[in-house]
């Protein structure tokens, strides 16, 4: 029985062979390509809008039939969070300031110096396999493919496609996002120590004198990296601190380099720093990649460095910036979960974590930034 | 103007368009299991199985393309999956007198598994990797049987965009004669 004649095969290779030439040219990156999917974009647009302003109720009907218990146990864990993370924050606060005074100081890009936009998430993605969200925000702000996206918790993704008044965001867990990254080994957290400073302060007088005074206070050992908490203490009055009132073990979650600042009794010249050189964690680079929703990012092509040492689980990461990378130093990804070793050259693969709960996002940060070797003078 | 509106092509891309902008709100927030339900690609087979081959590759190609061109992955990939999904369907439709409407729904959701797995087959191909993992398999099943309970009533919304009118419908397929 002849089912199929010779016109119907050919028009399905036909179809085929469009669809291969269409794929190889979206590919290569062909500006027709990307001019077609303006044009749709355009035509598509207030058809979506006005679907999803009908769609709205069934949507939040849906929402409140399938996940009412989550949102209440997910409700009480925030809460718990929320409190955990209070003490952490006031002390970040502080050393946050400074870290940015330092960077200025230095001449270093900081997250704080560049502007950003902020935009709601306004659709998820419609296929099963791509991880992106929909913005409303577009070129019409300054918005440019490539920018950085960011949450409170750290990265988001990056912008893939702009329109006037919306854009696509890649996720950082899909599988074609990829970025430059740091991981930093986190000092060991040690259980706090009381150590005794003796002041010694010389007033000159007819009558030379000295007086004596002592502090007691609750540091972390030394190895221990308190962000946030660059504990000065008053310098002028030599008085008794008590931070056993302070968890440092909270406070070490928020916690980077080893830099634990002690102020002396002296009067002299202010507060020194002590800098334990040997124990700073240095920053190991690599290529943080994501390989869809099942399973978690991960950092590859680890630089061998001897001063690093063996990556530990909990090490955080960074992205890394530099000239050609999309997005600026510093941006939080993640922690280290899991180290998988891999034999011969090719080095370990780590496990991330990512600090974004990119599966509920709501408002977005799109950092306005182009690398230096994309900015067209 | 009207008789513009009858043609096939021009009702499949209306249709599309109002079910891609339902695919792109609706089915983002009503997730079954974690997976979203593709209604474009039920659409092309059950086009596959109310027109034949023909009609259900070219339907499967003009919504596969309209999917890709608000998504991020490459241009044509959901069409030339969608073309050969529509494809299967007609070729299962014309070697069958009759179907029964349960008989649409397996076939629709047969083949939507068929073809969630042959797309990420061909986007692993094409270089893209991280689409076949472990989750593929749920993915699979829960597309496969949401869009076979879709059949229901996306047949005879497909009859509607291919234009095929009662007397054809149950007469036996053109195909058989040739």
């Amino acid at each position: 029985m002849p089912v199929y004649s010779v016109s119907r095969r050919r028009s399905i290779a036909i179809l085929a062979l469009t669809s291969l030439l269409l794929i190889t040219l979206d590919l290569q990156g062909n500006s027709i390509v990307g001019g077609v999917k303006r044009l749709f974009g355009a035509i598509f647009e207030p058809v979506q809008s006005s679907v999803r302003v009908v769609t709205r109720p069934v949507e939040n009907a849906w929402n409140g039939i399938t996940n009412y218990g989550d949102l209440e146990a997910e409700n009480q864990r925030l809460q718990d969070q929320l409190d955990q993370q209070e003490g952490a924050f006031i002390a970040a606060l502080a050393t946050a300031r400074d870290a940015q005074e330092l960077l200025a100081l230095n001449g270093i890009d900081n997250l704080a110096d560049i502007s950003s936009v902020t935009a709601q998430v306004i659709g998820d993605s419609a296929s099963n396999f791509s991880q992106t969200v929909e913005i409303n925000q577009g070129s019409k702000r300054g918005l440019r493919v490539g920018m950085p996206v960011v949450n409170a918790a750290g990265l988001v993704g990056k912008i893939t496609w702009v329109e006037e008044n919306r854009a696509i965001v890649l996720l950082a867990n899909d599988v074609l996002f990829g970025a430059p990254v740091q991981v930093v080994n986190q000092a060991e957290v040690l259980p706090p120590v009381t150590s005794t400073t003796t002041s010694t302060t010389s007033s000159t007088t007819t009558t030379s004198s000295t007086t004596t005074s002592t502090s007691t206070t609750t540091i972390p050992r030394t190895g221990t990296t308190v962000f946030g908490a660059s504990t000065i203490l008053p310098v002028s009055a030599p008085t008794t601190e008590d931070f056993s009132g302070i968890n440092f073990d909270r406070l070490s979650t928020t916690t980077i380099g080893t830099i634990v600042t002690i102020a002396p009794g002296s009067t002299s010249i202010g507060p020194t720093t002590t800098v334990d050189i040997n124990n700073l964690p240095a920053a190991e680079t690599g290529i943080f990649r994501g390989r869809g929703l099942g399973d978690a990012p991960i950092v590859e092509f680890i630089d061998q460095n001897s001063r690093f040492g063996e990556v530990r689980v909990g090490a955080l990461v960074f992205t890394s910036g530099g000239s050609s990378s999309l997005a600026p130093r510093g941006i939080v990804i993640g922690r280290v979960i899991k180290i998988v070793e891999r034999t011969g050259t090719s080095g370990a693969v780590l496990e991330v974590r990512l600090t974004a709960r990119l599966q509920s996002l709501n408002f977005v940060r799109v950092l306005l930034y182009q690398p230096v070797a994309t900015v067209i003078p | 103007m009207i008789s513009l509106l009858n043609r096939p092509v021009t009702r499949l891309f209306l249709v599309g368009l109002l079910l891609l902008a339902v695919q792109t709100t609706l089915l983002t927030e009503m997730k079954f299991f974690g997976v979203i339900a593709q209604l474009l690609l039920a659409l092309s087979i059950t086009a596959g199985l109310s027109g034949g081959s023909e009609s259900g590759a070219l339907a499967g190609f003009v919504l596969g393309l309209m999917f890709d061109l608000v998504l991020t992955s490459p241009l044509g990939l959901s069409a030339l999956v969608y073309a050969f999904a529509g494809w299967g369907a007609g070729y299962f439709h014309s070697r069958t007198l009759a179907n029964p409407k349960w008989l649409d729904c397996v076939v629709t959701g047969v083949l939507s598994g068929v073809a969630t797995f042959t797309l990420a087959v061909v986007a692993n191909v094409i270089g893209i990797e991280g689409w076949l993992s472990g989750r593929l398999v749920k993915v699979i099943i829960v597309v496969g049987c949401v869009n076979a309970l879709s059949a229901f009533f996306l047949v005879p919304i497909s009859r509607w965009c291919l234009v095929i009118r009662r007397q054809e419908r149950i007469a036996p397929p053109a195909e058989l004669f040739l």
